[in-house]
Formats: C-alpha cells, structure tokens, sequence
C-alpha cells in the first residue's frame, strides 16, 4: 500500500487540497503548541487530572512486569558487591564499632532530649505514614527528573508529602492519579529542600541539577567552610520535610559546593509516603490572587510558602493520628 | 478514503475496511516506545534515549503520510503526560521534527542509512537545545548539559529503532 502524501505534481486538484489543508494544519498545531508553553508559564497545573489518569495507565502494567527491570537494577549491584567484599567487609566491621560507641552516646542524649522537652512543654507535630509502596515508573529520558509509586490518591497520597527510603529521603509527591502518584525527585532541577549542616548547623538549600549529584545553595554564614563528608539532613523549614531524614554528604567544598544523595533511588525498592510536616493552610481568599513565583517554593509545587510562617506556631498543625508508642 | 471506493465490489470494500487499521501501526509503535520509556529504572543522569523522538523520525520518513505533523503533535502530547512535563514541549518538538523530515525529504530524498543516522544526530541535538528553551518558555529552568548527553544516547539509539520500525513496515506496511 502506499500512503505517500501527493507531490506538488500531482494533477489531481483534490490531492492538492487535502495537502494544502495538511500544511494549513500543521503549522496551527505548531502554534498551538508554542501557545500551551505560555500558558504553562502561566498556570503549571494545567490537566493534572489528565497526568493523574496517566499514571495509572503505565503504573499497572509495569507492576505486573517487574521481573526483568528488579533483575537489571540488581544485577548491578550484584557485581561490584561481588568485587569488593572483602574490602567492603573491613570498613564494615571498622564503622559498625565507631557507630556502636556513637549510638549509645547518641541515645543517652536523645533520652535527655526528650526530658528537656518535656520539662520545656516543646509541641512536637506528628507525622503520619501514609503509604508504603514500589517504584513502578520513571521519567529518565526527560527534563524532569520524577518516579512513580504505586500509592495514589486512593490511599491518601496528597501533591506536596515528603517521600522517603529507609536511607534517606527521596522527594516528595508531584502529583496524583487514583492508583499512582508522580515523586519529583530530589535531582530535579526544580526541587528545592531546606536543610541544616549536622557538624555546624548551618542552614541551605539541597538543589538539583539534573545529574548524580546535587547543590548546596543559599547557606547561611558561609565564611564557614563546608568539609568533604558533612552530613546534610533536613531542617524541617517550609513545612513539607520532617526534621532530621539524612539527604547528601558533602562531595565539593570548592563553589558551587555539591553533595552526593544518601538515597539513591536506583537502589530502593520500597519508599514511604507521610504526611507533610506541617500541612498547609488553606489560602485565604485574598491571598490567593497573589501568584507565588515558581523557582521560590520548587518547581511547579502548589504555593507553600503560608506554611513557613507556622513553623513558629506549631500548636496550631491538627495532627490527626499520633503514632502509638511502644508499650513499655 | 480512497477514491475509487464507490468502484469497488461489497467484499472488496469489506477487505479494504479490515486492513485500514494498519495506517494506525506507526502511532501504535510510537506510543509503545513512549511506554518503554517509563520503565522505573531511575538513572542518575537523564540518560535514557528519548525512543519517542526516533520514531518520529523514521516513521516519517518510511511512511510520511502516516506521520504527519499534526499526529506527532497528538504523540508528543502523550509523551508530555506520561513524562509529567509541561504541556506543549514535546508536542511541539515532535510537530517540528515530522515538519522537517517532511520539507528535508522532499528536498533530499531517498539517501543511504549513514545520512540518515547522522540528520538523526542533528535532530536529536536540535530535540535538547530546543526542549530546553520551551521549557524556559514554559517556565521550568535547568542546566542544559544533561540534555545534550541525552543526545548522545538517542543517536546511539537510532540504528535499534530503525530495525524495529523497518520491520513493521516489512510485515505491515508492505
């Protein structure tokens, strides 16, 4: 069969019209197309119902076909694991003694902490898990650095909630289908998380830059010199992050300072979803003419800057369900 | 509809209706690379070829009437949704490469595959360059670098595509 569109030689008229229709076409599509990107600009959460639907086409599917993507990812693993496990083993058995002595210091004081607190009347927010669920999806050929999980709308899942490996943190919640949900990932270009410097206290910004390693951006006081190795664990600011999840280690001190990700999503087989650390309020109706500039709260993220101003208040965050502690 | 529909016999019409859905393989093809392309291996650069672009490609040069710019647009807003980006950039990328392709082809046609695989590096170097600054447009800012590195995978990707499309085209299309 042959579909080839007809040449300018063609005699038939009819053939000439439906190409010059299919040009006419064309070139609207292309302007409609450069048209939507304004309006992205405009309103970033144009169709997140359609996304939502989306994700829960592919996630299904790639659920059921896990076998031969889990073998890829492990058989990496498996072969430097085969490599250097003797190696690995020594600085295991070293670092297992230096953290014993560390995790005995460290719960004499996390006991004292917690007696200071309460003579102080501290208001901890609580933090719920949400979900539990796989990677089921990736974007890795694109501008925009996400995963999908297996947990939707349907189980709780909200735009906006910090996602989290056992290791460290992940990223948070983009947006939702029923079934799925989409995690920008903290190598996004467009994911900004607040985050202390555990040696100094120091406050920055971990942002991504679309490759292995990520940013520290913004610190505060930075005539105090980073070192290789510090540990950057998140500050709790902006109210989606609890306080304390472990994002990257310093890899760079030279500007601009980088730091390799304690998670790496590549690895993880199961992430948590909890809810944000302090939720946010909903907009006033004056306030919500306001627009939030882009860039400043994180990519395409609903407006959260309301909640960095209850971080001071936190009596205020419902808390709706405590963990239970452990009979004891 | 063909022209010399109202010429045909009941049962010819009835063959010819039943193998009309073959004019839907390469949009199917194309929307099964998409698919592949969200498989959950997250990669620490953005390395995977961009497959959806390839097929574009070589689907409108093997079949240009079934590739039109107008259905690479319906493509590429699919690709905007299962790649979560901003509505409008891959559309439009995909629009642009199906236009090019189509005036390229006209101007140059019928060239080796060694030509080919290099107007495929071109365009997937024009894919990052240009999707980076329609996301500019469309307000996502980042680095262009691990864009072009992309580039370099999608042309390294090139000859696999045109295998499986060639394919398609010698069991469907034919």
């Amino acid at each position: 069969m042959d579909w080839s569109p007809p040449s300018r030689r063609s005699a038939s008229r009819r053939e000439q019209n439906l190409a010059l229709i299919g040009a006419v076409v064309s070139g609207a599509v292309i302007a409609v197309g450069v048209l939507m990107l304004l309006i992205d600009r405009v309103n970033p959460d144009q169709g997140s119902h359609l996304r939502g639907a989306a994700l829960d086409v592919t996630t299904p599917v790639w659920s059921v076909v896990r076998a031969p993507v889990d073998g890829l990812a492990r058989l990496n693993g498996d072969v430097s694991d085969y490599f250097d496990a003797i190696d690995k083993n020594r600085a295991l058995a070293v670092e297992l003694q230096a953290s014993r002595a560390a995790a005995q210091q460290a719960g004499a004081l996390a006991a004292e902490n917690r007696q200071l607190r309460g003579l102080m009347k501290v208001v901890e927010p609580q933090v719920r898990l949400i979900a539990t669920a796989r990677l089921a999806g990736a974007s890795s050929g694109g501008a925009l650095r996400s995963a999908v999980i297996s947990a939707g709308s349907r189980d709780g899942v909200r735009p906006g909630q910090p996602v989290r490996a056992a290791s460290g943190l992940i990223g948070r919640t983009l947006e939702t289908g029923g079934h799925a949900a989409r995690v920008l990932l903290l190598t996004d270009p467009a994911s900004r998380v607040p985050v202390i410097v555990e040696r100094t206290g120091q406050a920055a910004l971990v942002t991504g830059t679309n490759s292995p390693q990520v940013e520290v951006r913004d610190r505060i006081s930075d005539d105090v010199p980073l070192r290789i190795g510090d540990r950057l664990v998140t500050s709790g600011d902006g109210g989606i992050f609890p306080p304390g999840i472990p994002v990257a280690v310093v890899s760079r001190v030279a500007e601009p300072p980088l730091a390799r990700l304690v998670a790496d999503p590549h690895g993880v087989g199961l992430v948590s979803v909890e809810t944000a650390y302090l939720p946010v309020p909903p907009p006033p109706a004056a306030a919500s003419a306001v627009p939030v500039p882009r860039g400043a709260v994180g990519g395409r993220a609903k407006p959260v800057a309301p909640a960095a101003i209850i971080v001071l208040k936190p009596g205020l965050s419902p808390a709706p369900a405590p963990a239970a502690k452990p009979p004891r | 509809m063909s022209a010399d529909y109202r010429l045909r016999s009941p049962a010819d019409r009835l063959r010819w209706l039943a193998a009309s859905w073959r004019a839907a393989v390469p949009a199917a093809t194309i929307l099964f690379l998409l698919f592949l392309m969200t498989v959950p291996i997250v990669l620490p650069w953005p390395a995977l070829p961009q497959l959806g672009l390839l097929g574009v490609f070589v689907w409108a040069i093997f079949q240009p009437g079934l590739m039109p710019p107008y259905v690479a647009f319906v493509l590429g807003l699919i690709a905007d949704l299962l790649f979560g980006l901003p509505f409008g950039v891959e559309a439009t990328l995909f629009a642009l490469t199906a236009l090019f392709v189509r005036i390229f082809e006209r101007r140059f046609g019928h060239h080796r595959f060694g030509f080919d695989w290099g107007i495929a590096a071109l365009v997937a170097v024009a894919h990052g360059g240009l999707g980076w600054w329609f996301l500019g447009i469309a307000g996502v800012d980042g680095p262009l670098r691990p864009l072009l590195l992309q580039a370099l995978t999608t042309t390294a990707a090139y000859p696999l595509v045109v295998l499986l499309c060639a394919r398609l085209q010698r069991s469907w299309l034919a």
